[in-house]
């Protein structure tokens, strides 16, 4: 199988290429990240990417896999075109080969104050839900942060400091629809904003690469209507 | 300088470009709907559509609903692309001084043609 892959190594002073490998690789019932740990292995020991789980639960190995930002760990080599293209997420900062630097999308991840707010005191057991208020939440709290919608999204690149990107979005609204939350005015406070919401034009290329199949758009639809609601 | 953001601000201009876009998709077809029902349209039968102080008043409304949209995804496409205050600023004021332009001149068509 014939691979091409974004290699950079900020100590050489050299500037980024794209690097071919081939290897003898049955791609039946095989991931990208399988093809990528047998590379390191056998060809090149110096070829950095970042992995743990290897079954799309962590959410470490986001990567642009010809041209589609998916977790290696759950595309399957099968049906791929070759030569296979990997690089890094895109419009991060690139710390060595297929590693990127998260830093800014977590700083926009904690700005949405991703945990409740309840200022009840804490009851005896738990805070209850019915299974209505409960099923609010699904589609909402899978996501595993891996970064795979916000780097594609077209607004994240042109204001990347600013536009919080889907994954952030998502996860402010599933704290604003969490029944036992009770900062949702505040939440929709700070995300009232040109930038940090408005910048979504709903294209939706997050819901088309996101490896768990949420939808980030329908959530950022719905953070649009509570502000509506609360403002007429 | 610190980067800012503001809260509470956005909604308005959002909400505006959905309410014309509305207003535009309610006034084509019912217009063609008109325009086909009221005969052949040569320039007699054309200036006739806008006789009645109604079509002027829908058709105004239209065009100011057209310009706002224009102007609303203007204002996204600086925001997104033309990142520099300076050339954001008077670009977003030039159009919306075109536009405002384009709105007096329409009203000025629709009113010239007599009722």
């Amino acid at each position: 199988m014939r691979f091409r892959i974004y290699r950079y190594d900020p100590e050489s002073g050299a500037r980024p290429r794209m690097q071919d490998y081939e290897i003898a690789f049955d791609p039946a019932g095989k991931k990208v990240l399988d093809a990528l740990i047998a590379i390191k292995e056998q060809q090149d020991e110096s070829l950095a990417f970042r992995r743990s789980c290897r079954e799309g639960v962590c959410g470490s190995d986001g990567l642009n896999i010809n041209g589609v930002n998916s977790l290696a760990c759950v595309t399957a080599l099968a049906g791929l075109k070759e030569p296979i293209e990997i690089r890094p997420l895109p419009r991060l900062a690139v710390i060595r080969d297929l590693v990127v630097d998260m830093g800014q999308f977590y700083r926009h991840y904690r700005a949405v104050k991703p945990y409740l707010i309840n200022l009840d005191p804490e009851p005896e057991s738990e805070r209850l839900q019915s299974p209505a208020q409960r099923a609010e939440l699904d589609g909402l709290y899978e996501c595993i942060l891996c970064g795979c919608c916000t780097t594609a999204c077209p607004s994240f690149w042109w204001n990347p400091d600013k536009f919080l990107g889907p994954a952030a979005l998502l996860q402010a609204y599933r704290f604003v629809a969490d029944s036992r939350d009770q900062a949702a005015d505040e939440r929709l406070d700070y995300l009232e904003d040109p930038y940090r919401l408005f910048r979504c034009h709903g294209i939706m290329n997050c819901v088309e690469v996101c490896p768990k199949g949420l939808n980030p758009t329908a959530a950022i639809g719905k953070i649009k209507t509570l502000l509506v609601k609360r403002s007429l | 300088m610190k980067t800012v953001g503001g809260a509470r601000r956005g909604l308005g201009l959002w909400l505006a470009q959905r309410a014309s876009a509305v207003v535009m998709a309610l006034y084509l077809p019912a217009f063609l709907a008109y325009a086909w029902a009221s005969g052949p349209l040569d320039y007699p039968g054309w200036r006739a559509l806008f006789a009645p102080l109604a079509s002027k008043v829908a058709g105004l409304l239209f065009v100011a609903a057209l310009l706002l949209h224009a102007w609303v995804g203007l204002r996204e496409i600086c925001i997104d692309y033309v990142h520099p205050l300076a050339l954001r600023l008077p670009l977003l004021f030039l159009f919306a001084l075109a536009y405002l332009g384009c709105l007096a001149w329409a009203a000025d068509i629709l009113w010239s043609v007599p009722a």
